[in-house]
């Protein structure tokens, strides 16, 4: 610790600490506007200027290194002076517009303009009269009322890794803009505005809306990926105004993503479901909610009593709460008397905890989020993380950015980790088991693995089965050379703290439960545990649906329940939350299955492809109208809280189970919500993640479907990080961002193909599927393979998928035409 | 008195490498080359040889610092943006004797054991560009460099003269000025220890290494010794640049070398070391030039560049386009700078124009003794002083400026 004296006062830092931050530590004010916490110091606005015993000139606190004994003053005349001074020269040329300003009452200037300022100006200047731009999505730039402050374009540079936009011209005539003045083209995640101090910076969905002092603050948990970001809402009369980040708050200390800081207008959306529905005549018509329970009660007792209880099925939501998973669990139980439970984890997250249960003989992960910060060697495998799970993504970026950490990213697209990555090993898609087959050869070959390996269970196998994935085998079956194939294994073997990275979703289609094993695998032969896994769970709550559902293997899956391969068909389906015909892979055998049915219950927040053929549709009320928990990436569950009041007639998910519950008989318990909350902690959240005990499986590289002449290309599906799902799809704040899906396919395909940027292509799967999509033709993906985003529902993309089977990467080949 | 920096200027062929090697030029090189990098910088840092781009900090202490960092590669980088508003020393060199610049060059990336050298060259020096790149074609057909030297031109930029922003330029970024520390010598191109010189400070490398530390310290004053450049301009008869040794004064310099004030008039004021450097009033062109003296006479050496102002010039037009200046040079980092420069500026305009206002002399201290001292960089610093000397020296004559326009003044 450094010891020095603040306005006469000793305080304690840490060493390579900045007096700023040493005042900071020890609760004393300085004021600044260009320093962040997250970013290197810049020492533009001069605000912080501070008086050091022995120096002759004032000195910036934000970037001058605390040193032991120095005796600093704060708060003298003199600063305060130069402070003044500096104010006013900012205020010289603002506009001064704060009473359309959407800033004002939350302003850094304003406020410190009201601490120092003077109340006259000496001296007014020429003001700026640029045009507002507002022709890019979301964020809208005044550029008039820039201190030039910097901060946005070096949270956009070096904390997003993006670089959208950079100051140009330079003196009075500097402004902040994107390169040759264009619109606005970016991640639009926002981070610049939550980080511009005036008012130069906002996001269009909350231009002009309210005052900011009309608005009460919520913070809350985002709905979207595991992460669990705490978003801060801006609640009036009953309605978000806008999310923000807020320094500090919550497991991502203020970052957000597009979908946490845009996506929270899907509960406004015209397509939400404000009362039950009941099929009459063919048609959906509305009905009290005693109508539509007394019809799902009877309709369901009519299945039970003609083919058993068993040929009832239920799919939960990962975007529900603990709560109403464990309700749909107990209603299928007691009131049903089935076991057959599953939701969409299957195709996403089960690949991954398939491979736990063999590798460590645990149910889950348990991650630490800011685990990639103390890695030195994190190698991450055919995942875009920092558009799946942006934030999370965003600790692997900082450790190659503060840490100097080698990152190696593995994968074919030409993501955001791979352009800032040590290493890119542009592995051919779907190849994943082979390159980490061939990394692990490569370590047994030199003799670089952790000896203790050894005696682990399957080891001799193990080895036995690397002899087929010897480093130049794997660089033929990958395309990443034999070389950078041993170096990545060398690599990972010196490392002192490595770290494996993957996300599986269920729409990303590259990797199987094979993939999650071969890094499993990895990690043994490195020594490590599960702690060297970095792979977090889909959604908000996809952890927290499988801690709810329990135990498996009881009843039928989702593969059974919808894709014929059941011993006897499911006559009735409960839907919670969830919507198969759009995100489930293999649209055509789904449809069937669903049209099979003798009674389809759908209960949604919105009307979804999958609610438009149901028998009966129940209107829930969404996160943010209900409380509940979400069990995210860290395995520790978070409360979320209703602020809002329901939409219509809508209901809480798991009242409307306790309700048709208890009309079908059945003891439902959860008399209200803060019971239920005690029964769900009791039995579900207590649960404990048992010693891991390492075994090492042989895994072979395989994927469904293979390349062949005609459908030549291999289709890998995914998730963008404006989009999260298919609830996202009716946020307009998003859509206004990416509203459409899109083929990306590169130039050299493309003229084979006889396909043009921004031109139609006409996609054919070999199971017969045809559909339309816009082409972008990039480099961004290799040869050989396209990229199609998964959230859209008219893009049918799931038409050409199908679900995994056996553990293997269910990648698709298609043909690709001009259309 | 020996010349060895423009002693040939008067060869029309002095750029030519043979007329150069006649000379006895690229033997400074051999003989460096022959001697290990550490003595090389010992002989150096003998010479006691100061950086000739203004600041005047010891050559050889800063090779030291970069030569004793253990990061690898390093670089050299020339700093000839010659941007300082009445300077065109480096000019000479850079166009009419480029090898003694390349020579230069080369003895510091053997002493520094570099990995290349980059000129930063001003963009608004198009022959120098040529002459300098034919010398180096030739010294490169030659044999005698054996590491890469590029040229890369500004793009107009003032600040980009200030090393570190120099560096974010030559890194293809905007060029504004880093943090310090970490120093260059630490952590500049790219992050390797870099020694950025002046091309008038490596121009005098070649004589040091030929005749020795011993010899150069022999010329000029004894804590600056070496010949210096000296370009003169303004209302004397013969404008152009001298090479004299430091310590020379400046009423040499202006009365004997520059040949005395234009038509016999009188000396009003005299800037002598670029616009930054504070102004000084005739009673002190005694001043001997060099890093120490000039400080001691209330302003600083800098470039060297001599500003003279005769008798029935408008001081306060001359603070004003001085003004004028650092608010278009002034990048927009730091705040101070880029709102404070053009405040200035807009005030003595106003006095210039006979608009000035009771009060506007004390607003304008005011303003500027909170700028200076409180900029990100030294340009800031420049630019409140200018405003804070000129009135310092000539209050009577900005206060005889309010209210009237001295243009008129002279037809009544």
């Amino acid at each position: 610790m450094i010891e020095l004296t603040i306005n006469g006062r000793k305080v304690q830092c840490p060493p390579k600490s900045t007096i700023l931050q040493a005042a900071q530590a020890n609760g004393i004010y300085i004021p600044h506007l260009c320093w962040d916490r997250r970013l290197t110091p810049y020492g533009g606005c001069r605000l912080c200027l501070v008086e050091v015993e022995g120096q002759k000139k004032l000195l910036a606190s934000c970037s001058t290194p605390a040193e032991q004994g120095m005796v600093v003053q704060t708060e003298t005349p003199k600063l305060e002076k130069a402070r003044r001074t500096v104010l006013e020269l900012l205020l010289v040329h603002h506009p001064l517009d704060c009473p359309v300003c959407d800033k004002a009452g939350e302003c850094e200037l304003q406020d410190l303009a009201f601490k120092y300022g003077p109340s006259q100006s000496r001296f007014s200047g020429e003001r700026k009269h640029e045009p507002e731009f507002l022709a890019a999505p979301l964020i809208e730039r005044n550029t008039n009322r820039c201190i030039l402050c910097g901060k946005c374009v070096r949270v956009c540079k070096e904390h997003q890794g993006v670089g959208a936009i950079n100051l140009i011209g330079r003196g009075f005539k500097t402004k902040i803009s994107p390169a040759f003045e264009e619109t606005l083209d970016c991640e639009f995640c926002g981070q610049c505005v939550d980080s511009c101090p005036v008012g130069a910076l906002g996001t269009k969905p909350y231009r002009f809306r309210s005052r900011v002092w009309f608005m009460e603050e919520q913070p809350n948990i985002c709905p979207y990926c595991s992460v669990g970001c705490t978003t801060v809402l801006s609640l009036r009369e009953g309605r978000i105004m806008r999310a923000r980040g807020k320094d500090g708050v919550g497991i991502n200390e203020g970052d957000l993503c597009p979908r946490g800081r845009f996506g929270f207008d899907f509960i406004e959306s015209e397509h939400r479901l404000t009362t039950p529905l009941l099929r009459k005549g063919g048609k959906l018509e509305p009905a009290s909610w005693q109508e539509a329970l007394e019809f799902v009660a009877a309709r369901l007792s009519e299945v039970k009593a003609k083919h058993g209880a068993e040929s009832v099925g239920a799919l939960g939501s990962e975007r529900c709460s603990v709560e109403d998973n464990y309700m749909l669990r107990k209603f299928m139980s007691l009131a049903v008397g089935s076991n057959n439970l599953d939701s969409r984890a299957r195709f996403g997250y089960h690949k991954q905890t398939g491979a736990l249960k063999k590798a460590f003989g645990i149910p889950w992960l348990a991650l630490d989020f800011n685990a990639p910060l103390a890695a030195d060697v994190l190698f991450v495998l055919e995942s875009d993380l920092t558009s799946t799970h942006p934030v999370y993504g965003l600790k692997v970026l900082a450790a190659r950015r503060d840490s100097e950490a080698t990152l190696i990213v593995a994968g074919p697209q030409e993501t955001k980790l791979a352009t800032w990555s040590s290493t890119w090993l542009r592995s051919r898609p779907a190849t994943g088991v082979a390159l980490v087959n061939g990394i692990m050869s490569a370590m047994l070959e030199g003799g670089l693995h952790n000896k203790d390996a050894e005696k682990v269970n399957g080891f001799p196998q193990l080895a036995e089965h690397l002899k087929k994935y010897s480093p130049g085998e794997a660089a033929r079956m990958t395309g990443v050379s034999a070389e950078d194939i041993r170096q990545t294994a060398a690599a990972l073997a010196a490392a002192k703290n490595p770290m494996l990275f993957a996300s599986f979703g269920s729409s990303s289609n590259t990797k199987g439960e094979g993939t999650a094993l071969a890094l499993m695998d990895l990690a043994i032969l490195l020594g490590r545990g599960p702690e060297a896994l970095g792979m977090p769970p889909e959604f908000a709550n996809t952890l927290g649906l499988q801690m709810a559902f329990g135990d498996e293997g009881k009843g039928l899956d989702a593969r059974q329940m919808l894709y014929g391969n059941g011993q006897k068909p499911i006559k009735a389906l409960y839907i919670m939350g969830e919507n198969p015909a759009v995100t489930f892979p293999g649209t055509a055998k789904v449809m069937k299955a669903l049209e099979g049915l003798d009674l389809l219950i759908v209960q949604d927040i919105m009307m979804t492809e999958t609610a438009a053929m149901a028998h009966v549709v129940l209107p829930a009320a969404s996160w943010s109208e209900k409380e509940g928990t979400f069990v995210g990436l860290t395995g520790k569950p978070q409360k979320f809280v209703k602020c809002l009041p329901e939409t219509g007639l809508s209901m809480p998910d798991w009242k409307i189970l306790r309700n048709l519950g208890t009309l079908m008989k059945a003891e439902m318990g959860a008399g209200n919500f803060a019971e239920l909350a005690e029964e769900t902690a009791e039995n579900v959240l207590s649960a404990q993640l048992p010693a891991a005990t390492p075994a090492l499986t042989a895994v072979e590289q395989a994927t469904t479907e293979t390349t062949e002449d005609g459908y030549r290309l291999l289709l890998a599906t995914g998730n963008l990080m404006q989009h999260s799902g298919s609830l996202t799809a009716i946020s307009k704040n998003l859509g206004s961002a990416v509203s459409d899906a899109y083929l990306q396919i590169n130039p050299a395909d493309a003229k084979a193909c006889g396909v043009t940027d921004e031109g139609f292509a006409k996609v054919s799967g070999k199971n017969g599927a045809v559909i339309y999509l816009k082409a972008k033709v990039t480099v961004e993906v290799p040869e050989g393979m396209v990229f199609v985003p998964t959230h859209f529902a008219h893009a049918g993309v799931n038409m050409l998928t199908s679900p995994p089977t056996n553990g293997e990467a269910p990648a698709v080949a298609v043909k690709v035409e001009a259309a | 008195m020996i010349k060895y920096l423009l002693g040939n200027i008067d060869n029309p062929n002095a750029a030519e490498i043979e007329e150069y090697e006649k000379a006895g030029g690229y033997r400074a090189l051999t003989k460096a080359l022959s001697m290990e990098p550490e003595d090389v910088i010992g002989e150096v840092r003998k010479s006691g040889l100061r950086g000739r781009g203004g600041a005047g900090f010891p050559t050889g202490m800063k090779w030291m610092f970069a030569a004793n960092d253990p990061k690898f590669p390093k670089y050299v980088i020339c700093n000839a943006d010659e941007g300082e508003p009445g300077t065109f020393k480096d000019r000479h060199i850079l166009e009419k004797n480029p090898h003694v610049l390349i020579e230069g060059m080369a003895i510091a990336v053997h002493a520094l054991k570099a990995e290349r050298g980059y000129i930063y060259l001003r963009g608004e020096y198009p022959e120098a560009e040529k002459s300098l790149q034919k010398a180096i074609n030739d010294a490169y057909r030659k044999g005698y460099l054996g590491f890469p030297l590029h040229i890369h031109r500004g793009a107009g930029a003032y600040i980009c003269g200030e090393e570190t922003a120099l560096i974010e330029s030559l890194e293809g970024k905007r060029g504004q000025p880093r943090l310090k520390p970490p120093f260059p010598v630490n952590a500049g191109f790219f992050g390797g220890p870099t020694v950025i010189n002046n091309v008038e400070t490596l121009a005098n490398l070649p004589f040091i290494m030929a005749s020795g530390a011993d010899s150069y310290l022999k010329i000029g004053s004894p804590e600056c010794p070496g010949n210096k450049l000296f370009p003169v301009s303004g209302h004397v008869e013969r404008p152009g640049v001298f090479e004299l040794p430091m310590g020379t004064t400046l009423r040499e310099i202006i009365y004997e070398h520059a040949g005395g004030i234009k038509n016999g008039r009188a000396l009003k004021a005299v800037i002598p070391g670029g616009i930054s450097a504070p102004v000084l009033p005739p009673d002190k062109i005694d001043c001997p030039m060099d890093f120490v003296s000039v400080q001691k006479y209330g302003s600083m050496l800098g470039s060297g560049a001599v500003m003279v102002f005769a008798e029935g010039t408008c001081l306060v037009k001359v603070a004003w386009r001085a003004l004028k200046f650092f608010e278009h040079e002034s990048c927009g980092k730091c705040t101070p700078c880029r709102e404070g420069t053009g405040w200035l500026r807009s005030i003595l305009e106003r006095i210039e124009n006979g608009q000035g206002r009771e009060g506007d002399i004390e607003l304008m201290e005011d303003v500027a003794g909170n700028i200076a001292g409180n900029t990100f960089c030294p340009l800031g610093d420049g630019a409140a002083s200018v405003a804070l000397n000129f009135i310092r020296h000539f209050r009577s004559e900005f206060e005889d400026h309010i209210g009237t326009d001295c243009r008129k003044m002279a037809v009544l």
